[in-house]
């Protein structure tokens, strides 16, 4: 009766989405032993900037701001791709400035803090913005739907999906690819080897963390087309996330895509055959999962744990 | 990992100074507490969750085991409540034993998967499992009533087999809690302040070396679970009766977070007495902020911020501080 | 003000237990002094969210409420007496609803409470002002259940519900669309009582369910759903999904352009939910209560009292939440006019069976509060995407109109069980 394969195909693009979703969160939680609970707020944030820098709000009524409303609208939405989430990644900064007293204390303060930043952000986020939905303009070349197999699939959706994929290369490069990535790697576990290698532990955090809320803010700009985008949209994202992290192991890059895209296909086949069963599948796998493996499918040790 | 957790277990008597102090509050709060312009209500609420935040704090504080998903076995207690009024009968000692035990059970079935488990992963645990209650409690609409809760659960009256009480009026009631309340504190100091006590710390310091003295770890932390459990069914039973329905939110990870964030916040990890600290704290804060203006929200992040940047001990670290070397009770 | 939190909370005793009702007064029993000044101010709580899901239509719920109780003090007040209103975020959380109703109550001395979006919090609340018989005007939470299983003697309801819009829509559909039919449903109580009526409707005027996708609350990603859709191909899909779940549902449906075919009919579409948005996310035929470009007399002239009232609000035109909220509020301070007194057991009865004409409510046919059901019965608009928009705020499209009658919810009457008057404790606000 119904043809399985086009749901394969959804539950593959889904997990791709909540490989993105969860790349940002998996880093700092890798990298920096912190669980970053304003990743929801700061993929808010950064659809929020992204959505300013395509309308040309911050110069609305100035010379600059006709000339820039006047540009293309693939030209303003590539931009607001890449400032949307640099200026989440800024936002990021200031948090792990805040951060600071908190490490070498337990995980649990890391935590809290960032569950308080959370709230903060989004607040300021409806002083900044209102609390009504809006909308972010994509441009035509990636908007609207194509056919295949005689059904209806989203362009958009495929587009996010390659994204997905591009972004999730470039940081396995960084890491392993590049000198930074050791001193990345090295990070919150080995401060003497980063200083040995000639870097300053202080300003590696900064950067870090800065670019997992970047890469937060970027999940956002590219979600936020299809949910749709609200002060509490951060809300949903934070807990595929944590599933994500959960199944696919602390600490553990391909874990975590390799649980994403377990995570969607469950979500998109149980959507074809026990709709209604959908998100409480991801919870069924997590507990399956960790059942079987303490530390998911592919964690190692971490201080996490203790 | 340097864990703040410093909470030791001293033994000898629950009469201390801080004990008197706080049943005094408890005894006291209806003559003061419309007074300093609060209202009976907020303290029922205020003492249900002290209950609830003493009870997850056996828990987070004195086993270190963080559990994100504690409002499961609240909202398991206020359905169980609710459910024994409405299909077995009006009784407010079977209601209570019925929340009870269903929270036990819920948290005895639970701990059974997460007592193996340690860090980062027991919480993500309890939130996957919080989550599945959470969840549930939407679904089985028919039985729980859905996102619209169970509603119309009575008070029943006290029978006390000389004289029966109706609760139905906020003071009465409020008497009745923290009657329940100023019985079961001084348990759980009890509990954490006996071998069982040194036991959940010597885990806590350190797991392995607990093992090869020769304690089955997992057991102290299933059992753990279990009170805590337990007595968050009290609590959600007690809720239920507040509240006059249950309702699945409090069940939703946002609320877990939140009895964190209380018994941080009131310094829970390094006194018995920093749930309740925090508790207050919260609801007081909440309520008045939340009069004052609309964006309380960013107001309270900002305080819990600036609170857990500069003085990560929590409130009743305060008093920790200033009185180094002393015995806390 | 702890004073006279004092006196509150005594006269609530002394009036519960006139009532028939056994309540221990605590150390208060003596108190029973209740100042009858006239030049004491009338207070009116609104319990609307400003946080969480429904945030942004607590807002405009509760500017509507705000410009009602500042024209009516525009014009002396209301028995001589100054109307006050405070605010208490309730959270979208209906056990912060029920702490809200409390404090309203036995602490700020709210005589009447106004404002729900969520059918969670107005039980909630409702629950609470039943307890101590304060008038509880239900604005905007358009669940069934609401004038029926879960009706109160002191709750009036203001908004159309799911079984009204279904009625407005399911035989104008059929008619127009075709008889095949799916339903996609939210997988909780709105949805299902939503997708019940119109179950039974089809039943009644020849339609078929094909199938009935049940989507979990909370879902982000309808793809699969959508998918399956494409797969049964049937007729007309019939939406109960609501809040944010559906506000990334039409996100997903307009960009995959199924937008008309097959065709929708979504239950009803909040103002503020859509305000600003691109019209293609307004897809298939939705109902609503109100419109601000409806051609009748006295709607321009609102329009312009809400401009001149919210200069800076972005949402430059009332919607249907404004209304409501609006309309309940007025209709509410008119009746305690009427009956001469705060006494909220006359002003009931000045509610039940209130005819609101046309005129005055700015609406097609003549409204009515249910004496039953304490649902006002009141003209369902059905509009869909307008085609042809004069300016931007000018999304709707309305295509029919159908009066209170033809789309009554009849199964209220039987489910809903008011509370007696003698059990409702009755007291001078």
């Amino acid at each position: 009766m119904l043809n399985l394969v086009p749901h394969l195909v959804n539950g593959l693009t889904l997990g791709l989405l909540f490989a993105l979703i969860a790349l940002g969160f998996t880093l700092i939680v890798g990298v920096m032993e912190v669980i970053n609970l304003a990743h929801g707020s700061l993929f808010a944030l950064g659809a929020y900037f992204a959505l300013s820098t395509i309308g040309g709000d911050w110069f609305a009524g100035t010379g600059f701001g006709v000339w820039w409303q006047g540009l293309p609208l693939w030209t303003r939405y590539v931009l607001a791709l890449a400032i949307g989430p640099i200026l989440a990644g800024a936002a990021g900064m200031v948090l792990e400035f805040c951060l600071r007293p908190a490490y070498g204390k337990a995980p649990l303060y890391g935590l809290l803090l960032t569950f308080g930043a959370a709230l903060v952000i989004e607040e300021l986020i409806r002083l900044g913005w209102g609390t009504g939905e809006q909308h972010l303009e994509v441009p035509q070349a990636i908007n609207g739907a194509f056919f295949m197999g005689g059904l209806i699939f989203s362009k958009y959706k495929f587009f996010a999906a390659g994204f997905a994929i591009l972004a999730i290369l470039a940081v396995w490069l960084l890491l392993e690819r590049t000198p930074y990535g050791a001193v990345i790697k090295a990070g919150a576990h080995d401060s003497e080897m980063v200083r040995a290698l000639g870097y300053d532990l202080a300003t590696l955090r900064l950067l870090v963390f800065g670019l997992g809320a970047a890469l937060a803010g970027l999940a956002g700009v590219v979600m936020v087309p299809i949910w749709g985008l609200r002060p509490h949209v951060g809300i949903d994202v934070v807990i595929p996330a944590f599933l994500i992290i959960a199944i696919g192991g602390v600490g553990s890059f391909w874990g975590a895509v390799l649980a994403s895209l377990l995570v969607g296909l469950a979500v998109g086949v149980t959507g074809a055959y026990a709709p209604a069963w959908a998100t409480m599948s991801m919870y069924i796998l997590l507990i399956l999962i960790l059942g079987l493996r303490a530390r998911g499918l592919l964690g190692r040790k971490s201080a996490l744990e203790s | 990992m340097i864990t703040l957790s410093d909470l030791s277990a001293k033994g000898g008597s629950p009469v201390t100074w801080p004990m008197g102090l706080f049943l005094l509050g408890l005894a006291t709060a209806p003559f003061w507490l419309a007074p300093i312009g609060l209202y009976q209500y907020l303290g029922i609420e205020i003492a249900i969750w002290i209950l609830f935040a003493m009870g997850f704090n056996l828990l987070f504080g004195y086993m270190g085991l963080h559990s994100f998903g504690h409002g499961a076995y609240l909202g398991v207690g206020a359905y169980a409540f609710g459910l024994f009024q409405l299909h077995v009968g009006t009784s407010l000692w079977g209601g209570l034993l019925a929340a009870v035990l269903a929270a036990t059970v819920a948290g005895a079935v639970v701990g059974l998967f997460l007592s193996h488990r340690r860090g980062i992963y027991f919480a993500l645990l309890t939130i996957g499992f919080g989550q599945v209650f959470w969840f549930s409690a939407i679904k089985l609409h028919s039985v729980t009533g859905g996102e619209d809760g169970l509603l119309g659960i009575p008070r029943p009256p006290l029978e006390l087999g000389f004289a029966s009480v109706d609760l139905n009026d906020n003071a009465a009631f409020y008497w009745f809690v923290a009657a329940l309340v100023a019985l079961v504190v001084p348990l759980l100091w009890r509990l954490v302040n006996a071998p069982f006590g040194r036991v959940l710390q010597a885990i806590r310091q350190n797991e392995l070396r607990a093992r090869f003295i020769g304690y089955e770890v997992w057991r102290f932390k299933w059992a753990t679970f279990t009170i805590s459990a337990a007595t968050a069914g009290l609590a959600g039973g007690l809720f239920a009766m507040a509240q006059e329905s249950a309702y699945p939110d409090v069940m939703s990870l946002h609320q877990s977070g939140l009895i964190v964030m209380m018994v941080l916040v009131g310094g829970g990890l390094v006194s018995f007495w920093g749930p309740v600290l925090g508790v207050i704290l919260y609801f007081i804060a909440r309520d008045v902020l939340g009069g004052l203006t609309e964006t309380w929200l960013l107001w309270y992040g900002l305080m819990f911020v600036v609170m857990v940047m500069v003085r990560p001990e929590g409130l009743a670290g305060l008093f920790h501080v200033l009185r180094p070397g002393k015995g806390r009770a | 003000m702890a004073r006279s939190t004092l006196t509150r909370r005594g006269l609530l005793g002394t009036t519960a237990a006139a009532g028939g009702l056994s309540v221990v007064n605590g150390p208060w029993r003596h108190n029973r002094v209740w100042a009858q000044a006239t030049d004491k101010p009338i207070r009116i709580g609104l319990t609307s969210d400003a946080s969480g899901q429904y945030a942004n239509s607590g807002a405009s719920d509760r500017r509507g409420m705000i410009m009602a109780i500042d024209e009516a003090n525009a014009r002396g007040g209301v028995l001589g007496r100054k109307v006050e209103h405070i605010h208490l975020d309730t959270e979208t959380t209906p056990a912060t609803g029920s702490r809200v109703a409390e404090r309203m109550i036995t602490r700020e001395e709210c005589g009447f409470l106004v404002g729900a979006v969520s059918s969670g919090v107005a039980n909630a609340i409702s629950q609470v002002a039943q307890k101590y018989g304060v008038i509880y005007m239900n604005t905007n939470s358009s669940s069934p259940s609401e004038s029926g299983e879960n009706c109160h003697r002191v709750k009036f309801v203001w908004d159309g519900n799911g079984t009204n819009f279904a009625k407005a829509a399911v035989k104008n559909s059929i008619d127009r669309f075709g008889k095949n039919w799916l339903l996609l449903t939210n997988d909780y109580v709105w949805g299902h009582e939503t997708a019940a009526s119109t179950r039974a409707l089809l039943a009644e005027y020849g339609g078929e369910v094909a199938d009935e996708i049940l989507v979990p609350q909370g879902t982000r990603d309808f793809s699969a759903a959508l998918l399956s859709i494409q797969q049964a191909n049937p007729d007309v899909v019939a939406a109960a999904v609501g809040g944010d779940d559906q506000k990334a549902l039409r996100q997903q449906v307009a960009q995959l352009g199924m937008g008309s075919k097959p065709a929708w009919i979504n239950n009803q579409q909040d103002w503020p939910d859509v305000y600003g948005l691109p019209l293609d996310n307004l897809f298939g035929v939705f109902g609503t209560t109100w419109y601000y470009k409806l051609d009748l007399p006295g709607v321009a002239e609102f329009v312009q009292r809400y401009q001149a009232a919210y200069p800076d609000t972005s949402m430059r035109v009332p919607g249907n939440v404004f209304y409501n909220g609006y309309m309940a509020t007025r209709e509410l301070l008119a009746a305690i006019e009427r009956a001469g007194t705060t006494n909220n057991i006359a002003v009931i009865k000045e509610l039940e069976g209130l005819q609101m004409s046309a005129e005055s409510r700015m609406q097609t046919y003549d409204a009515m509060i249910d004496p039953v059901t304490h649902q006002v019965q009141q003209t369902i608009y059905l509009a869909t995407a307008n085609s042809a928009p004069v300016d931007e705020n000018d999304m709707f499209e309305i295509l029919t109109e159908s009066p209170p009658d033809a789309v009554r919810d009849t199964s209220a009457d039987a489910a809903c069980k008011l509370e007696s008057y003698e059990d409702t404790p009755s007291f001078d606000a």
